[in-house]
């Protein structure tokens, strides 16, 4: 579908034989609900859609191009800048790819410390996603109370890596650093003040009638549709499709922990609509602090990090790894040419497949619902335009 | 739309709505979790920042040994340093060591390999200003020599002093050979209780 | 009003003066007074007062460092707002895009002729007065529409005819809620609703029926629906058409614009004290005219100030509804209801012409156990959260 001949406004003739004009709408890089900066082309007749034309790009930082000036191990911090919501899952997934590339193993201590980083920074990512969706909606509250949590879980991180969004966490091998002292005790507090705090979220939104309204019986995906657009994460599981990369293809120490995997079940209206997007992610939360906890009790001593030479030159060859990321399965390949510069390294994420599907499922919803689509999908634009 | 919804419809909106308020109410009788930053503090914010905390870097030039390292690996390379072989004055001599804050991505790639700790990130964060040329940190005033270990440890106070906070920042990155981190909660085991 | 007048032309104070330029003048004088000693006041200190207590609802501290305890924000504010550069955009109709907001302040300001803040203290005491009220707060629709056409802004166009949709659905219910009191009454005068009531709760035409109870939760729903307050804020959705219909507006039109919102949040809170809250009857405790006025203009005051912190509070609750399920809101649930009411209310008027002793009480019993319900709701979540334990408790609203 071509941008190009988007300014011819079309006429179409009522059934009481009046004449009516398709509005032109143009829900553009600058707006308050999309989240970062990615347009829509939107026809609508009246409050009624009929398209909604993505228009990506504007975000664009040749991140992978980058790749190929700085090194396997100076890429790590421009990994972070792929997802910036979700960073540890891009440090995650690099480090993987050269792992694999060089047959470096990491340490079982380094696994675990992974595996708390990224389940950390899952939650602090659902938090984000969920406060926007709902603010979005219209309920200004919840946004600040779930950005008040997510500061707790910032300043955790700081703790243990010293920044707060771009970690920079992991290294090619394991991590950089191993947990400080009375981590452990601060987190397994913060968790557990966490939990009332999502049953009181629930309480004043969740099932909260009028967000009902809004959310459900919206833009419902059957699983055949979900798979065919190649969804990932939790807009997957929400259709129904019980796929999760931690549980289908593991990685890491993820098979030694016990985990549910949420699936969406039309609770309220239709299977896959926005609202099981939605209590997917919350319920994934609940799943995140069960491995948390887990990962507390079962980390065994040693050291976090392999022995990885400085100059890091991988033999000749490719890889290509999967990481269950914040917004669903996030790829990373690499091709190695034998030198310390990789050859190519290309990322594959969820949240550009989702930006296909919004045009699918918009025609015949209203322009409120748009926003609540958008925001249902966990939408960030880094993730779409790297 | 049958009776039962209809009325069912009228319950939920009240019985939620209510829940909803109470909900609010009770956040509006809480303390508010805002830190008053810059001036109703107890504390100044720089110095309630984790050590690891990856601020504005800073370059302890007396115990810098003049490798290199970091240059090198810098991704952005916005740290430039002019170094010198020079048999005479016994060493490496730096005539410039400067850090572009404004490219600096704050990665911490550069404070890792540095063997005295000279490069360290520092808990400060204030760094706004009104030009771009202001923000290149310049830390070689004069031609300097770099620092050379001693075998016996260093006797200097001050610069026993400066070494011994930036073995200690280096030594918080993870090292392959070590069996656990010191300062590791003992091994999670002490806290599965 | 007019009995202040005529006595100061009795004692000779105007003597060459026709006595009709001496009403008008004296009118406009008066207006002048309560606009911008009242209205622009109340409607500047709503916004402080909004920012406040949406801010610790948030967990968060809200605007405090501009005076004491921040009160001086609003002014700052509406200073800035005054210094910023007069845009029209280029495309946009000139006259009707100035004209718009200075409808819709008219439509809000003028309502406040018939606000009875005492017995004696009240601009207009019309006849006609609560339909005087519900016929002059419609002129903002007009202005609305005419900002969103003006702009030259699909999104605008958008915000504006939705808000035309929105309000002229909702003045029906509104107006059909208003009926079960005045049938009660018999008379449409403010005063007269007023004096119909007593001071102690009971007697609050709030709970004096079952049908003027719920009539009262109707009114407030549609009133919030008028002044398009969340959770009927479509026409401002700020995440989703930029600021509706007020997007090109900036400066001292948006100033307008957002004074009308916030004052007449304050006019619906003193239309629903008149109506179902008694007003400023207040028990008789002295019969000092001073201090009895003084007192019921405080009683007055707090009673419709509450409902505009209630506003405020729901607000910040509740999520936004969409178009459709907005108008669906008002016509198949609200409108069915509030004729039932009117139906109901005429009933009772004829089957207890002297009112009943006993449903009042029991009506307000009711009452008093919804509050203490939603307290004990509010005690459940306290303690869930482990706040005591955990030294966040803070009642005051100062910070």
């Amino acid at each position: 579908m071509s941008l190009a001949g988007f300014e011819v406004e079309v006429q179409r003739t009522g059934a009481t034989g009046l004449e009516t004009e398709e509005m032109t709408l143009n829900m553009g890089p600058q707006h308050p609900s999309t989240h970062g900066v990615l347009r829509f082309v939107v026809k609508a007749d009246g409050e009624v859609m009929r398209e909604a034309i993505p228009d990506v790009g504007y975000l664009h930082r040749s991140i992978e191009k980058i790749s190929e000036k700085v090194g396997y191990h100076g890429f790590m911090p421009y990994t972070d800048r792929v997802d910036y919501v979700a960073a540890m899952f891009c440090n995650q997934g690099w480090g993987m790819v050269c792992e694999k590339l060089a047959g470096i193993e990491v340490p079982k201590r380094g696994e675990y410390c992974r595996v708390i980083a990224a389940e950390f920074n899952r939650i602090s990512s659902h938090l984000l996603s969920v406060g926007t969706m709902i603010l979005d909606i219209g309920a200004t509250t919840p946004f600040f109370h779930a950005f008040r949590e997510r500061e707790i879980i910032n300043d955790l991180l700081e703790e243990l890596c010293g920044a707060r969004l771009t970690y920079n966490y992991m290294r090619i091998g394991g991590v950089a650093w191993d947990l400080p002292p009375g981590f452990i005790e601060r987190s397994i507090e913060f968790l557990d003040n966490f939990e009332p705090m999502l049953a009181e979220f629930n309480d004043l939104i969740t099932y909260n009638t009028i967000y009902l309204a809004r959310v459900a019986n919206v833009a419902a995906i059957s699983p055949e549709l979900a798979i065919n657009y190649n969804l990932v994460g939790p807009n997957l599981r929400a259709s129904g499709v019980k796929y999760d990369v931690r549980r289908d293809e593991p990685y890491s120490v993820y098979p030694e922990l016990e985990f549910d995997i949420p699936v969406g079940r039309g609770e309220v209206g239709t299977l896959g609509d926005c609202f099981d997007r939605y209590i997917v992610r919350i319920h994934e939360m609940t799943e995140s602090i069960r491995i948390l906890r887990q990962c507390f009790k079962q980390m065994p001593d040693g050291p976090v990090i392999a022995k990885v030479p400085r100059k890091f030159k991988p033999p000749a060859g490719d890889a290509y790894i999967r990481v269950e990321s914040a917004r669903g399965d996030m790829g990373w390949y690499a091709v190695s040419d034998g030198s310390e510069f990789p050859y190519r390294c290309k990322v594959r994420t969820g949240s550009f497949s989702a930006m296909s599907i919004i045009d699918r499922v918009s025609p015949g919803l209203m322009l409120a619902d748009l926003v609540a689509v958008i925001a249902s999908m966990d939408i960030v634009a880094p993730e779409v335009d790297r | 739309m049958n009776r039962q919804s209809y009325l069912g419809g009228i319950v939920d909106v009240c019985k939620t709505v209510l829940d909803g308020m109470a909900v609010t109410f009770s956040h509006f009788v809480r303390k508010p979790s805002t830190v008053q930053y810059p001036d109703r503090m107890p504390v100044r914010v720089q110095d309630t920042l984790p050590f690891r905390y990856r601020g504005i870097l800073e370059v302890d030039l007396e115990i810098c040994t003049g490798c290199l390292a970091c240059e090198r690996a810098c991704p952005i390379d916005c740290i430039v340093i002019d170094a010198t072989k020079d048999k005479a004055a016994g060493g490496m001599v730096m005539t410039r060591f400067d850090i572009d804050m404004a490219k600096c991505m704050y990665c911490g790639l550069c404070s890792e390999p540095c063997p005295t700790g000279a490069i360290h990130h520092t808990p400060e964060f204030e760094g706004a200003d009104f030009s771009l040329e202001s923000l290149i940190r310049r830390f070689v005033k004069d031609p300097v020599v770099a620092y050379k270990p001693k075998k016996k440890g260093e006797d200097d106070p001050r610069l026993l002093e400066m070494l011994d906070r930036g073995l200690r920042y280096v030594g918080e990155f993870a090292d392959p050979d070590r069996p656990s981190a010191d300062g590791a909660p003992a091994g999670a085991k002490e806290d599965a209780a | 009003m007019q009995d202040f007048l005529d006595s100061l032309i009795a004692q000779g104070y105007f003597s060459g003066v026709p006595t009709g330029l001496v009403y008008a003048v004296g009118m406009i004088v008066f207006a002048a007074i309560v606009l911008l000693v009242f209205i622009l006041n109340v409607a500047g200190g709503t916004t402080f007062v909004e920012r406040r207590v949406w801010a610790r609802i948030q967990s968060r501290v809200g605007p405090n460092r501009v005076g004491p305890q921040g009160i001086l924000q609003w002014l700052v504010d509406g200073i800035k707002l005054l210094m910023k550069e007069d845009l029209i955009p280029a495309a946009a109709d000139r006259i009707l895009f100035s004209l718009a907001p200075y409808i819709v302040m008219m439509g809000f300001v003028a309502a406040f002729v018939v606000l009875p803040f005492g017995s004696h203290l009240i601009i207009a005491d019309m006849s006609v007065g609560i339909l005087y009220l519900t016929a002059v707060t419609s002129l903002v629709v007009v202005g609305i529409l005419m900002a969103g056409w003006a702009s030259n802004n699909k999104w605008s166009l958008i915000g504006g005819i939705r808000s035309a949709a929105q309000i002229v659905s909702y003045e029906i219910p509104a107006g059909l809620s208003i009926f079960p009191i005045v049938l009660m009454t018999g008379t449409l005068s403010m005063q007269g609703i007023i004096r119909a009531q007593g001071w102690a709760p009971w007697n609050w035409f709030v709970f004096s029926t079952p049908f003027t109870f719920i009539a009262f939760f109707i009114f407030f729903t549609s009133a919030l629906a008028e002044g398009n307050r969340t959770p009927f804020d479509l026409p401002e959705a700020d995440s989703e058409l930029v600021a509706g219909f007020v997007t090109e507006y900036s400066g001292v039109r948006y100033l307008i614009f957002f004074m009308a919102e916030w004052g007449n949040l304050y006019v619906i809170g003193a239309v629903v004290t008149t109506l179902f809250l008694g007003g400023w009857q207040i028990p008789p405790v002295t019969d000092n005219v001073v201090l009895r006025a003084i007192l019921e203009f405080l009683t007055f005051f707090i009673k419709s100030y509450f409902w505009v912190l209630v506003a405020m509070w729901v607000r910040a609750t509740l999520p936004r509804t969409r178009v459709d399920q907005l108008m669906s809101v008002c016509w198949k649930y609200l409108v069915p209801f509030a004729f039932i009411n009117m139906l109901g209310t005429a009933l009772w008027v004829v089957l207890f012409p002297n009112g009943d002793g006993v449903v009042h009480y029991f009506m307000f019993a009711i009452g008093v156990a919804i509050i203490v319900h939603f307290f004990r709701r509010v005690l459940f979540h306290l303690r869930r959260a482990r706040i005591r334990e955990r030294n966040e408790l803070l009642l005051s609203p100062l910070s």
